[in-house]
């Protein structure tokens, strides 16, 4: 009895101890390729010398999962697409890097995470594999991005995103008498005309914007650290300046950016609501029986947004067209290169130049995904002349790659979505009347100070 | 003799074994962390690489930051407001139930209907109050108009989450509408071990609801009430999951619902400020005042002992 007790409480033991291991294991047991097998042509992979083999990509966006999809298609490669929330990838890219994990291949990172990426030494050297050869057909901002301090190319992009101004033509035409992308780009070339250009749309019945913060994306106009400095840019300034008078001088819908509402405002009217006004009030019905209902003339988004609107425009659809903003802007975007750990460096080299540089697959990805812009300069040669019918039939392609040769890569930088989130916040502030604006400009100063206190910080408010 | 005591020795050292899976994932998965978390915190270590000793340099900088002491306080506002009501609440509700006369039936009903939001994941209970309460189009505010209207008066909306003044304590209340739950739970199931002879006694003493309550119900609880009051510190100040969901960091409210655990998984884990020393240092700042905090609870519970 006592020796079947001990054999029993071994077994638990056992038991409890192969559980742990089998906790422990994660995808280590998953069976990975064998490295060096990569056909690494120029362009990618299409041919079955890969066939049999595994990718694991760890993505941001469900479109890899389409890409990956089309390349096991293409060339048999077995790819495993497992697609993280932006918000815990650097944690578990970091924890993954930290920990030698070999069971991932290709690693992603928008713009503004890619130079911690880079740090921690996350992404592999392509140009040890052959990425200079590619320089000059991708669209410069992008393979920019992915280069690091040493100028070395770390990580590839497959889309652009620059930001434009898409605008109600039909309300143009009316406001305006004209509803040509130039022309009204003019409309929105600088803050100050910004502010003329709503005041206009807002005496004509209609908001410029649904919210205030539209023009966000064309307000990195300078970077905002310059060696090892805080650079509050005069466009910044005049950034600030022009969404209080938005604000304050009901020059929007009032509606919160990605709300419901906001979304709501791309199909027709919305509910249109001042600073002053007191809708629950009991004259405001009486008031406003004439204006309670007001349709919005404009969004501010990058290339995505085309497929944003597209979903949200409804009977509106081939009312719209695009133009340019008062400064290059662009949103989003991801890049992607390869773990430093990968067992498959020159698989995974293969799936990128299939996903990045490939013409075959930018034709096959521009029309699966109905609109996405690539960054491959030859197929935005190649579809310049497409016309979307959401737009009025206006050649996108071209329009984006336009926009996209303006931007500076170099005003990004790593403090980004930190300082950007206290300018913001400051500015929120100011214009609901809640701090002064030497106040709220002061208290930036010390959130910056104290998220970044290796920072010189000279006050100017 | 000698060889039945070896002999039980010998049997007796089969229990390290049996202990030993859990010791070991014990001190992998915990001692370890916190130890090495304690080295970081004296350290420079920025994302990865090799870390420099600092000393105390990090703890200077915690202690001597503005916005740590916000964080702390926006923390302590929210959870002050949110145990007030959550235990408010709770007590009312054990008042109700408990009382022999009144005779409420349906308790296990109301128990789930209570715990339910509890249940549903924080994500989802952000998005709902964040559509519920939207300062020009919200439901909440609709509601209010109507029954101002009712009155004849004017309501002036709020803006619920996006106010400096109003956002900490809207959120309190969401907190407090999510764990009443749990804590009327707890003080109910405490309630129900007294022995029901001290109700039935008192009540023909002629003691009244609130007297019973009082000097009945309250210190036969008190075991229960110190560590739901514990549990609910600890957990008020590692707030983190409805603020952060709730108001966007570029929002004016932001700086007014910022808790400690928000402040530092902004050093932690937040792509372009990841500074792990840091946040380490933030992490045991915070530990010591919830150390501290506690220990001034529990003296405060154990007085009449």
């Amino acid at each position: 009895m006592k020796h079947a007790t001990k054999i029993l409480a071994l077994l638990l033991a056992l038991v409890m101890g192969l559980s742990l291991v089998a906790c422990g294991g994660g995808d280590s047991s998953t069976p990975t390729a064998d490295g060096g097998a990569g056909t690494g042509n120029g362009g990618g992979s299409t041919g079955g010398s890969t066939s049999g083999q595994k990718l694991v990509i760890w993505a941001l966006a469900d479109d890899l999962k389409d890409i990956g999809a089309y390349y096991q298609e293409q060339t048999g490669v077995e790819v495993e697409v497992n697609v993280i929330a932006p918000a815990d990838y650097p944690t578990k890219l970091q924890t993954a890097i930290m920990g030698h994990d070999d069971t991932v291949d290709i690693i992603m990172g928008e713009p503004q995470m890619l130079g911690d990426m880079f740090e921690y030494g996350a992404f592999a050297d392509l140009d040890a594999l052959g990425a200079q050869e590619y320089a000059g057909k991708q669209t410069d901002y992008v393979w920019q991005f992915g280069k690091d301090n040493d100028g070395v190319q770390r990580a590839i992009g497959y889309q652009i995103t620059p930001a434009g101004i898409f605008y109600r033509r039909d309300i143009a035409e009316k406001v305006f008498g004209t509803d040509d992308a130039d022309a009204i780009g003019e409309l929105f070339k600088d803050y100050d005309t910004i502010l003329q250009t709503a005041q206009t749309l807002k005496d004509a019945g209609y908001r410029c914007f649904a919210s205030d913060s539209e023009m966000n994306y064309f307000s990195n106009d300078e970077p905002w650290v310059v060696d090892g400095k805080l650079n509050v840019s005069q466009g910044r300034w005049d950034y600030m300046d022009m969404v209080i008078e938005l604000y304050q001088k009901d020059l929007t819908a009032y509606c919160s950016a990605w709300s419901t509402p906001w979304y709501l405002a791309m199909a027709g009217s919305v509910p249109i609501l001042s600073a002053d006004d007191n809708v629950w009030s009991e004259d405001f019905e009486s008031e406003h029986a004439n204006d309670e209902q007001v349709e919005v003339f404009s969004f501010a988004l990058p290339t995505w947004g085309t497929l944003t609107l597209r979903d949200h425009v409804g009977d509106l659809s081939g009312l719209w067209g695009v133009c340019a903003g008062p400064n290059p802007g662009w949103g989003g975007g991801a890049l992607m290169g390869i773990s430093t750990y990968s067992k498959n460096p020159e698989l995974a080299w293969d799936f990128i130049q299939f996903a990045t540089l490939n013409d075959d697959e930018a034709d096959w990805w521009i029309e699966f995904s109905e609109g996405d812009v690539v960054a491959l300069l030859s197929a935005q040669e190649r579809h310049k002349d497409d016309e979307n019918e959401v737009y009025g039939n206006q050649k996108l392609y071209a329009f984006w790659a336009e926009q996209a040769a303006k931007i500076d890569p170099s005003t990004v930088t790593q403090y980004d979505q930190q300082i950007g989130d206290a300018w913001g916040a400051a500015i929120g502030k100011i214009k609901t009347g809640e701090l002064s604006r030497e106040d709220a400009v002061n208290e930036f100063y010390d959130k910056v100070a104290s998220t970044y206190p290796e920072l010189v910080i000279e006050r100017d408010a | 003799m000698k060889s039945k005591r070896s002999k039980l020795t010998a049997y007796n050292r089969w229990g390290y074994a049996f202990v030993a899976p859990f010791v070991i994932v014990f001190a992998i998965f915990n001692i370890y962390p916190v130890l090495r978390t304690l080295y970081l915190s004296f350290t420079d270590l920025k994302v990865v690489g090799d870390p420099n000793w600092v000393g105390l340099d990090n703890y200077v900088r915690v202690f001597t930051d503005k916005f740590f002491w916000r964080a702390l306080g926006n923390t302590v506002r929210i959870w002050g407001v949110n145990i007030v009501l959550q235990l408010g609440l709770a007590f009312l509700l054990v008042i109700v139930f408990s009382n022999l006369n009144w005779k409420i039936k349906g308790l296990q009903q109301f128990r789930i209907i209570y715990y339910l939001p509890n249940l549903i994941a924080a994500t989802s209970i952000a998005f709902l109050f964040q559509t519920l309460l939207d300062h020009r189009f919200g439901t909440f505010n609709v509601m209010l108009s109507g029954i101002y209207k009712l009155f004849g008066a004017t309501y002036n909306p709020i803006d619920w989450l996006g106010s400096p003044n109003a956002a900490p304590y809207t959120i309190a209340v969401i907190q407090s509408w999510i764990w009443f739950g749990n804590s009327f739970l707890m003080l109910m199931a405490s309630v129900q071990g007294i022995s029901k002879d001290y109700f039935e006694a008192a009540a023909i003493d002629g003691a009244g609801t609130w007297t019973i309550f009082r000097r009945i119900t309250l210190p036969l609880i008190n075991p229960i009430m110190m560590y739901v009051a514990i549990t609910s510190l600890i957990g008020g100040l590692q707030m983190f999951d409805l603020p952060y969901l709730m108001v966007n960091a570029a929002t004016a409210s932001y700086d007014d619902v910022q808790t400690v655990m928000m402040y530092l998984y902004k050093f932690g884990f937040t792509p372009g400020s990841i500074q792990t020393s840091y946040a380490s240092a933030v992490a045991y700042a915070l530990f010591l005042i919830i150390l501290l905090v506690t220990l001034i609870q529990l003296k405060f519970f154990n007085k009449d002992k």
